[in-house]
């Protein structure tokens, strides 16, 4: 019966109609919720990788840029043709959207070519366990630069920076530590950095060591240890005069004299280096006396004067 | 055009990447600041505006973006003697000068000026303050050593070059006419001033002499309880 049959088949296409009326509202509300989810969510990926150090450093483009313009404007005008924007961009490539422990030192390669910048003969200023030291000596007396004085180390000092495969490719919440593993960015970069800087050397080398460290002046497990003094080039670098600085009052726990002080000497004059050992150098220690300008160690003068 | 070196090449980044650097590492005690609103407020005080008429007061927003407390004891003032006083605050950890403040370190050893008519910053030249006054660079200073004197409290270091010629004490000068005239008594416990020579350097002044004795009797007149030690 053709109206029974209508009406029937006008109620079915009406079923039909609100269903998809129903399907599309619900899809609709679908894809807003998902976008509201993810949208909080976005600068930390669920998916990222957790570590046991600091993350990324907030703003680090900013910083990195800053500290590229302020080196090559304000403090070293000859390096004026270096691209800072590039430096960055390098930097970032090196290991955003990567592993944070997969890392390798040809990553850093094009950061390198782009940075480095030649170092003048008898000022390169090598350090161990001295650092807050060996700064304020760098600051006050220009005739000498360690690694943080040249751009590279300029722009990555006391920032740290890790990716992670998910978006969007910088943690900024966590970075591995290197116990967790060896291969990350931060690690990665100041050996890679170290063995360039040691084989940017030339002439008169010094090094800065701390002799009040109970585990010794000198470790070979230390940067300083393991990559510099094998990377110094004996065709260019004459002499390492090493600095060995003792904590006012402090323990005096290494001289000259001591054990692994000797290992260093054995090590260097192996690779023909002429070596020249100075405790307590003067002119660092009065930086020290800073802070204690009572004690006897820092009279004026000296019986050796 | 003028006489003074021009605007600071990729003077922007420079100011927002060390505003960063500052708030993330220097002095991360400070919180969380907008660096590109500091931006702004600093580049306002002084484009499109004829550089010789830019007055202290066109930073004050700046400042207002970028104050944050000195600790007591920590303020340390100078003249003739900014690479010293850099080497002994140790970039705040011992004192706080002038440019371990945020609002100073953004500005250290920057230049800058705009022009009338024209957003952009002039990088060919600048006024010096012998040419005119009211120059960008200067009103930073000026405004930038005010609230710093103002925001002392505690007692307070000064140190001196007593090898400086015309004296360790200048007048005029910035601690003479901006500095002291803001210092909030009430807030200051005592007056130290150092009067130190250069190593092989004249010995023209020293405490209880010459401008060091002007000094003294300055703040002792306006009821200071005053040290003075040389070297």
């Amino acid at each position: 019966m053709p109206l029974q049959q209508g009406s029937a088949r006008m109620r079915q296409r009406t079923v039909l109609l609100v269903g998809i009326v129903v399907l599309l509202a619900a899809l609709v509300l679908a894809v807003v919720l998902a976008s509201l989810l993810t949208h909080g969510r976005h600068e930390v990926g669920p998916k990222m990788l957790k570590w046991k150090d600091r993350g990324t450093t907030k703003n680090l483009q900013e910083v990195i840029l800053g500290r590229c313009y302020n080196y090559i404007t304000a403090q070293h005008p000859e390096l004026g043709d270096k691209d800072c924007l590039k430096i960055w961009e390098s930097l970032k490539d090196a290991f955003i959207y990567k592993n944070p422990c997969n890392i390798t030192p040809e990553d850093y390669q094009p950061l390198l070519e782009l940075a480095s910048h030649p170092i003048p003969c008898n000022k390169s200023l090598f350090w161990s366990k001295t650092g807050e030291l060996v700064h304020r000596y760098t600051k006050s007396n220009q005739n000498f630069l360690t690694l943080e004085d040249t751009l590279l180390g300029y722009m990555a000092d006391r920032v740290s920076w890790c990716g992670d495969p998910s978006a969007p490719g910088i943690n900024y919440e966590s970075c591995p530590k290197r116990n967790e593993c060896e291969s990350n960015p931060g690690s990665v970069f100041w050996k890679t950095a170290s063995k360039m800087f040691a084989e940017a050397a030339c002439g008169v080398v010094q090094v800065m060591l701390n002799g009040s460290v109970e585990a010794g002046a000198f470790r070979s497990s230390s940067i300083f240890g393991s990559i510099e003094i094998f990377n110094l080039d004996p065709d260019k670098v004459s002499e390492v005069h090493i600095w060995l600085m003792q904590n006012i009052g402090g323990p005096q726990s290494e001289s000259c004299s001591g054990h692994s002080i000797q290992r260093l000497i054995s090590i260097l004059e192996e690779r023909n280096f002429k070596i020249i050992c100075e405790d307590n150098y003067r002119p660092v220690q009065l930086l020290q006396c800073v802070h204690n300008p009572d004690h006897t160690d820092c009279r004026l003068c000296t019986n050796s004067t | 055009k003028w006489k003074g070196e021009g605007t600071t090449q990729n003077l922007e980044s420079i100011v927002i990447g060390r505003c960063y650097d500052y708030i993330r590492i220097v002095n991360p005690s400070v919180g969380e600041k907008n660096c590109s609103q500091i931006w702004e407020a600093f580049k306002n005080a002084f484009i499109n505006k004829d550089p010789c008429s830019i007055l202290p007061k066109d930073y004050e927003l700046f400042i207002n973006l970028t104050l944050h407390t000195i600790p007591p004891n920590k303020s340390l003032f100078w003249e003739n003697n900014q690479l010293l006083v850099n080497s002994f605050a140790d970039r705040g950890r011992r004192y706080m000068s002038l440019g371990d403040t945020l609002f100073g370190f953004v500005g250290d050893f920057l230049n800058w000026c705009g022009q009338a008519d024209s957003p952009g910053l002039d990088y060919e030249s600048c006024p010096t303050t012998m040419e005119c006054e009211n120059n960008a660079v200067e009103s930073f200073w000026r405004m930038a050593s005010i609230t710093y004197a103002q925001h002392s409290s505690g007692v307070i270091h000064v140190l001196l070059n007593g090898s400086a010629e015309g004296g360790a004490y200048p007048q005029p000068g910035f601690f003479a006419d901006y500095e002291i005239p803001a210092l909030q008594k009430d807030k200051i416990s005592q007056v130290v001033i150092w009067v130190v020579d250069d190593i092989k350097g004249p010995d023209i002044d020293s405490c209880g002499t010459h401008t060091v004795k002007t000094l003294e009797t300055r703040l002792k007149t306006l009821g200071y309880d005053v040290t003075c030690t040389d070297n």
